[in-house]
C-alpha cells in the first residue's frame, strides 16, 4: 500500500501523483488538491502555474468539483479550466448517470458561465431553447448584462451572448424586459449610439432578435427609428459590419409591415439604391456581396405601392429595375437567385403589374433563357432554387394587366412552363401551373388558344388527377381561368372526348381536400355558366343517376335539382350567418321559383 | 358637425383602432375578376350628356382594406383629333369636361383655342379604400375633402342613412358593418394605362362608392372641388354574355 512521502502534500507533489498511473494515488492526490485551493487564491494561483488544470481534466472522473474550484470567483481559473479544453467534457456530464456527478458538472459550469468567459461561451452553447432556459435559470442573464458595463469585448461578447439566448425564446425575453430588467433593456438601446460600430450593430442585431422574439416589445417609434437609421449607416461600412448590417436590416425589416414603412419614410429605399449600384460597379470581384445586397433589396417587400410613391418614383424604381435585370444574367448563381427574388418583390403588386412595368422583352427574354438554359457548372439544388423562384416570379409577372403577355408566349415562355409543369418535381409542376393560371387570368381568346394547344387536353386532365393535392388545385384554378371569359372558350373542357371535364367530375367525387372540392365547384360553375349543352352536362355530372331524358331546359334541370334534395338544402341556408352565403342563397331560390313559374 | 376620426391634419387611415371583426363581408360579388358596366353622368345646365363606363376589379384585399381596378370611359371626347370644330365658353367647359388639363393649366388658352374632339376609349388603373371602419373611415383626410364633403356625398347614399348619426359622432369607428348588406368605398384614379400623361386629361378627383352586396350594383359621385359636382356614376355586375356568372383568379405570392 503506498503511502505519502514528506513532499507528496507539496504543490509539485500532489502534481506529480496526479499523474500516476495508480488510479487510487491519483484520486487520493485529487482530494489533497481540492481540499487546498477551496478558498485560497493564493494556491490556485500556485497550482495554475505549475499546469494542475489540464492534469485534472485529464481524469475521468471526480475532477468537476476541482474544476468548479478552479474557476470559482477567479477568471485565470476559468481561463485556464477553458484553455485545458474541459468544457465540452463538463456538458456532457450533465447527462452523467450519477447524480453527485451531475451536480459537480453543474456547479462547475455554474462559475463559468458566470465568469466574464462567459459570453464566448453561451455564443457556442445555446442552440436549444432547453439550453436558452438553463443559462437563464442558471443566471447568466444577470452577469452578462452586468457585462455590458465592461471592457469593450466583454460588451460586444454580451451582446451577442444575449441575441444568442433571446432568439426565439420569448420566455427568456419576457423575463428580461419586465420590470427588474427595464435597466438593463435601456443599457443595450444605449448600445445602439455606441462610438463603436461592432458594438452598434451587435446592439441593434440583440434588440432586433427581442422584436422579432416577441413583437410587442420595442414598439416605440423613436427606437424603431434609431434601429433603421442605425443600421442604414452601417450599410455604408466597406468590410463585414456592412454586410452583416444588410443581414441585420433584412431581418429587422421582413415581413413586416409596420418596419417598412417606417423605413421607407426614413427614405431607406435610395440608401439601398446607392448600395445597389455601388456593388453592381464592382460586381465581379464581390459576388457574395451583391447577394446580400440583392437580398436586403428583396426583403423590403415594398409591394410597389410604396415604392412608386418614393421621391423618384417610377424613373427611380426603372434605374432599380435595370440594375436588377441585369443581374438575371450574371454568371454566379447566387447573384442570379438574388435577382429574382428582388423582382418578385418588386413586382407583387398588382399596381406595378398593371402599369406594365415587367412584362416587356427586357425582362422576359432573360427570365425566358434563364427557365431555357440553366447553368450546368453549378450544382443542382441551385438550379432547383432558381427555376423555382423564376417560376414563381413569373407566376406574379405573367399576371400582367395590360395586353403584354403576348411578349412572354412569344419569347417561348409558355413552351418552357409546359415543359415544367411535367416535371418529376412536384414542385416544379406546381409552380409551372401556377404561372400557366396566372397567366390565363381574364387572358384573351388567342392567348387561350396558344396555351392550350401547348398545354393539351389530356395533360391537363392528367395534372387535375396528379399525386399530389396540391398540383390538383393549381391545375382546377388553371382550368377555371381557362374556360372564363368567352363563352366559346367553356368548349375546352370537351374537347378530346370531354377528359377534362371528367377528370374534374372524378376529382368532386373523391376530393381529398376542401380546397379541391372548391376549386372543382368553381369549374363546374363556369362550365353551368355556357350553353344548354354545357349546363346538362353540369346536371349529369352533379346528378348522374338521374333521369337523362332527351329534353334539355331549365324546367327539367330545375325539377331535377328539386328532387335531388337541392332546394330543401338550400332553404336550410337562407338564414346562414354568412352574409354573403345568405343573399345567394335567396337568389338562387328567387331563380328556381321563375324557372317553376314558367315565367322564362 | 362631423368631428374627424383623430385630428384635423390626420388621413383617414386608421391603425388598431377597432378590435374584432369589423371588416366587410366578403361578396361573392366584389371579387377579383368581376366586371361592372354602366354611366358617368356629366350633364350639365346646357346639356345632358353620360359616359359609358367599364369597371372591372383586379385586386381585392379585405383584411387591408383594399381594392383595385380598372375603369374603361368609352366615349371620353379628346383634344386635337379633327372630327368636329366647337366653340366653348370656359364655364362651359369646366362644367362638361372636368377632366381636361388645358382647363386646370392654362385656362387663357381655351378662350381663344379650337378645340376638336374625337371619341376615344381611355382606361384608367384606380385603387380604392373599402371604409371598414378599421382601416379606412367614412371620413377621406385627403384629396381635398373635407369632412363636410364627405358627409355631402354619402348622405347621397340612401343606405348610408342609418349610419350618419354615429358618423357625426365618431367618423363611425365605432360601428360594425361587417353584416351591412352595403359596402361603402373611395375609389381614387392612379394612373392612366392605355393613353399618356399628356393625353389630355386629369384624373384630379375621387369617386364615393356605395356597392349593394344584394346584386352587386354600384353607385358612386366623382369628387373634384375643380369639377362640376356629383357626377354620378351608376354601374350594375356583369356576366359577359354568360348565362350566370363565372369565376376567374390569380394567385401573388
Amino acid at each position: 500500500m503506498p503511502t505519502t512521502t514528506g513532499t507528496g502534500t507539496s504543490t509539485t507533489g500532489i502534481l506529480h501523483r496526479l499523474a500516476s498511473d495508480d488510479q487510487d494515488v491519483k484520486l487520493k492526490a485529487l482530494r489533497e488538491l481540492k481540499n487546498q485551493i477551496i478558498g485560497n487564491r493564493t494556491k490556485k494561483l500556485s497550482f495554475l502555474k505549475l499546469g494542475a488544470v489540464p492534469a485534472v481534466a485529464a481524469i475521468p472522473s471526480r475532477r468537476p468539483a476541482v474544476l468548479g474550484s478552479f474557476a470559482c470567483g477567479f477568471d485565470a481559473g476559468v481561463q485556464a479550466v477553458l484553455e485545458a479544453g474541459a468544457f465540452p467534457n463538463l456538458s456532457r456530464l450533465l447527462s452523467n448517470l450519477d447524480d453527485k456527478v451531475v451536480g459537480a458538472g453543474a456547479r462547475s459550469l455554474k462559475m463559468i458561465y458566470q465568469s466574464k468567459f462567459a459570453p464566448n461561451i453561451i455564443t457556442h452553447s445555446c442552440k436549444t431553447s432547453l439550453e436558452q432556459k438553463i443559462l437563464f435559470d442558471a443566471g447568466v442573464l444577470k452577469k452578462l448584462t452586468s457585462l455590458l458595463k465592461g471592457s469593450l469585448s466583454q460588451r460586444d461578447a454580451s451582446l451577442e451572448s444575449l441575441a444568442t439566448i433571446f432568439k426565439n425564446n420569448p420566455e427568456v425575453v419576457l423575463k428580461f424586459v419586465g420590470p427588474d430588467s427595464g435597466r438593463a433593456l435601456g443599457s443595450i438601446i444605449e448600445l445602439v449610439k455606441d462610438r463603436f460600430i461592432r458594438t452598434r450593430l451587435l446592439a441593434s442585431s440583440c434588440l432586433i432578435v427581442i422584436r422579432n422574439t416577441s413583437p410587442c416589445y420595442l414598439q416605440d417609434v423613436g427606437i424603431k427609428a434609431k434601429l433603421i437609421n442605425t443600421l442604414l449607416e452601417l450599410l455604408d461600412d466597406p468590410g463585414q459590419i456592412g454586410e452583416e448590417a444588410s443581414f441585420a436590416f433584412s431581418s429587422l425589416i421582413t415581413q413586416k409591415e409596420d418596419m417598412q414603412k417606417l423605413a421607407f419614410e426614413l427614405n431607406a429605399i435610395d440608401k439601398l439604391y446607392n448600395h445597389l449600384q455601388r456593388v453592381h460597379y464592382i460586381l465581379d470581384g464581390l459576388k457574395e456581396y451583391c447577394w446580400h445586397w440583392l437580398t436586403c433589396a428583396q426583403s423590403w417587400n415594398v409591394a410597389g405601392l410604396d415604392f412608386c410613391r418614393c421621391r423618384y418614383g417610377v424613373a427611380r424604381m426603372c434605374q432599380v429595375l435595370n440594375l436588377v435585370i441585369d443581374a438575371l444574367a450574371h454568371e454566379s448563381a447566387d447573384v442570379r437567385t438574388a435577382a429574382c427574388i428582388c423582382l418578385r418583390s418588386v413586382s407583387r403588386s398588382i399596381k406595378n403589374l398593371s402599369a406594365g412595368y415587367f412584362m416587356n422583352e427586357t425582362v422576359v427574354i432573360p427570365l425566358v433563357q434563364l427557365l431555357n438554359d440553366p447553368s450546368t457548372s453549378v450544382q443542382l439544388d441551385y438550379v432547383s432554387q432558381i427555376l423555382l423562384l423564376l417560376l414563381v416570379l413569373l407566376a406574379t409577372l405573367v399576371v400582367d394587366l395590360t395586353t403584354r403577355r403576348s411578349t412572354f408566349i412569344r419569347c417561348g415562355g409558355v413552351k418552357q412552363l409546359v415543359q415544367l409543369s411535367k416535371s418529376m418535381d412536384a414542385t416544379i409542376r406546381l409552380n409551372a401551373l401556377w404561372a400557366l393560371r396566372n397567366l390565363m387570368f381574364l387572358a384573351e381568346n388567342k392567348c387561350k388558344e396558344g396555351v392550350f394547344s401547348e398545354l393539351t387536353a389530356p395533360l391537363l386532365a392528367s395534372l387535375i388527377c396528379d399525386p399530389e393535392s396540391f398540383v390538383q388545385e393549381q391545375a382546377l384554378a388553371l382550368v377555371c381561368n381557362l374556360i372564363d371569359g368567352c363563352i366559346d372558350s367553356v368548349e375546352y373542357m370537351f374537347a378530346e372526348d370531354g377528359v377534362i371535364f371528367d377528370a374534374v367530375g372524378r376529382q368532386l367525387q373523391s376530393a381529398s381536400k376542401a380546397e379541391i372540392g372548391i376549386q372543382g365547384m368553381y369549374v363546374l360553375s363556369n362550365v353551368a355558366t355556357g350553353k344548354e349543352f354545357h349546363k346538362e352536362a353540369v346536371i349529369n355530372q352533379l346528378l348522374p343517376h338521374a333521369d337523362n331524358g332527351t329534353q334539355s331546359c331549365a324546367f327539367i334541370r330545375s325539377v331535377k335539382l328539386r328532387d335531388a334534395g337541392i332546394v330543401s338544402q338550400m332553404k336550410e341556408m337562407v338564414n346562414d350567418p354568412c352574409l354573403d352565403v345568405k343573399l345567394r342563397v335567396r337568389t338562387a331560390l328567387k331563380q328556381f321559383t321563375t324557372v317553376e313559374d314558367g315565367s322564362i | 358637425m362631423p368631428v374627424r376620426v383623430v385630428d384635423n391634419s390626420a388621413p383617414s387611415q386608421v391603425s388598431g383602432a377597432n378590435s374584432g371583426n369589423t371588416s366587410p363581408p366578403a361578396c361573392s360579388l366584389l371579387r377579383v375578376g368581376q366586371a361592372f358596366s354602366g354611366t358617368q353622368n356629366v350633364s350639365n345646365l346646357q346639356k345632358e350628356e353620360a359616359w359609358r363606363v367599364n369597371v372591372r376589379i383586379q385586386g381585392c384585399d379585405l383584411e387591408h382594406g383594399y381594392l383595385c381596378g380598372t375603369m374603361e370611359a368609352l366615349n371620353v371626347p379628346m383634344a386635337d383629333t379633327p372630327v368636329s370644330v366647337i366653340f366653348f365658353s370656359q364655364q362651359q367647359l369646366n362644367c362638361v369636361y372636368p377632366f381636361h388639363p388645358i382647363l386646370s393649366e392654362s385656362p387663357c388658352k381655351l378662350i381663344s383655342h379650337l378645340i376638336v374632339f374625337n371619341d376615344v376609349q381611355v382606361v384608367t388603373f384606380w385603387e380604392g379604400e373599402i371604409v371598414d371602419t378599421k382601416n379606412y373611415t367614412f371620413y377621406t383626410g385627403k384629396w381635398e375633402a373635407a369632412p363636410e364633403d364627405d358627409i355631402r356625398h354619402w348622405t347621397k347614399f340612401q343606405s348610408f342613412s342609418p349610419l350618419l348619426n354615429q358618423v357625426e359622432v365618431d367618423g363611425g369607428k365605432s360601428l360594425d358593418l361587417s353584416n351591412y348588406h352595403h359596402i361603402f368605398m373611395r375609389w381614387k384614379e392612379q394612373y392612366f394605362v392605355n393613353v399618356g400623361t399628356d393625353c389630355g386629361l386629369t384624373i384630379a378627383g375621387f369617386y364615393y362608392v356605395c356597392f349593394s352586396c344584394s346584386d352587386g350594383s354600384i353607385n358612386g359621385f366623382y369628387y373634384d372641388p375643380n369639377s362640376s359636382p356629383f357626377q354620378k356614376l351608376e354601374l350594375k355586375c356583369t356576366n359577359e354574355g354568360r348565362s350566370g356568372f363565372s369565376f376567374s383568379s390569380y394567385e401573388l405570392q
